[in-house]
């Protein structure tokens, strides 16, 4: 009885050491998208931006408005691509 | 005897397993740990670097007052009245999207001197102009932009800006073009005011961008 019970102990003590080192090694890509968020909000939000920016809007060249930002003149201000 | 022999035997073993297991734990938090480190110092490297690529900042733009234009200059308002073009007699009206204002000067089918007045469109904001501006341009038309200055917390006519002294290099036909453009708050409507003229040209017409410039009036 008691040996099973040293038995049981042993197989324990080697359920927590696989434990141990699967927790680990799960938590350790977690630490990496903590670091990373700045740089994906960051284009998230460019992205948005781009999106928002090709709807509506003043028409620009692809309208006909022959302005001349792109045909190689300046930029003008517009708000829109 | 034998049996004794044999717990004593187990009971070790299990010690020693469970010994291992907590050490094992323990390396892995600090190991974890130090993982961290060099990733809160790589996120600390990319700030720096982020810092690093930052425009030289305002000296760009000290030429910046506020103020009327000269006497003999022509003025146009923006549709809608939001805003006021103040443009030497020397340029002429230019084609340019539908509610917006364009007065330049061309040489041969170059331009050399380009002044635009458009209402505030998309997400233009005071704060984050100098990102949107030079995102715009290689997002629209300019294969690369590069930021010169950024100045935030300008007094115009009429209202607060932000402005950027950035050049771009356009995709169509590569020109080289440097520019001044601002984007204004007034009262009851925003916009933004570009002045550009090739970046080869600076020297010549950039004082005249720079009085358009100062001389804009927002409502």
């Amino acid at each position: 009885m008691t040996s099973r019970r040293l038995i049981a102990i042993l197989f324990g003590a080697v359920i927590a050491l696989v434990t141990a080192c699967g927790g680990g090694s799960s938590s350790a890509p977690a630490s990496h998208p903590s670091s990373s968020p700045p740089h994906s909000s960051s284009s998230a939000s460019t992205g948005a931006a781009a999106k928002q920016k090709s709807s509506g809007g003043i028409p620009q060249n692809g309208g006909g408005d022959h302005d001349s930002d792109n045909n190689g003149g300046p930029s003008d201000g517009d708000g829109n691509i | 005897m034998r049996i004794q022999r044999h717990r004593a035997l187990i009971a070790g073993a299990a010690t020693v397993i469970a010994a291992g297991a907590i050490a094992a734990s323990v390396a892995f938090a600090s190991g974890s740990g130090a993982t961290g480190s060099p990733g809160s110092a790589a996120a600390h490297s990319r700030v720096a670097a982020a810092a690093g690529s930052r425009p030289a900042g305002r000296a760009a733009l000290n030429w910046f007052r506020a103020g009327p234009a000269p006497a003999d200059w022509h003025q146009v308002t923006l549709p809608g009245g939001g805003a006021v073009l103040s443009y030497p007699p020397s340029l002429s009206p230019m084609t340019g999207d539908k509610g917006t204002v364009s007065e330049g000067f061309t040489r041969s089918g170059r331009v050399l001197v380009y002044l635009n007045v458009t209402p505030r469109q998309g997400d233009e904001t005071l704060s984050g102009w100098a990102h949107f501006r030079v995102g715009h341009l290689t997002d629209d038309d300019a294969s690369s932009a590069r930021l010169d200055g950024a100045a935030g917390g300008l007094r115009f006519r009429g209202g607060p800006g932000s402005c950027v002294v950035d050049d771009y290099v356009t995709r169509v036909h590569a020109n080289h073009y440097r520019e001044i453009a601002c984007f204004v708050r007034g009262a009851h409507a925003s916009s933004v005011v570009v002045a550009a003229t090739p970046a080869a040209d600076w020297a010549r017409y950039g004082s005249l961008l720079e009085r358009a410039v100062d001389s804009y009036a927002v409502r």
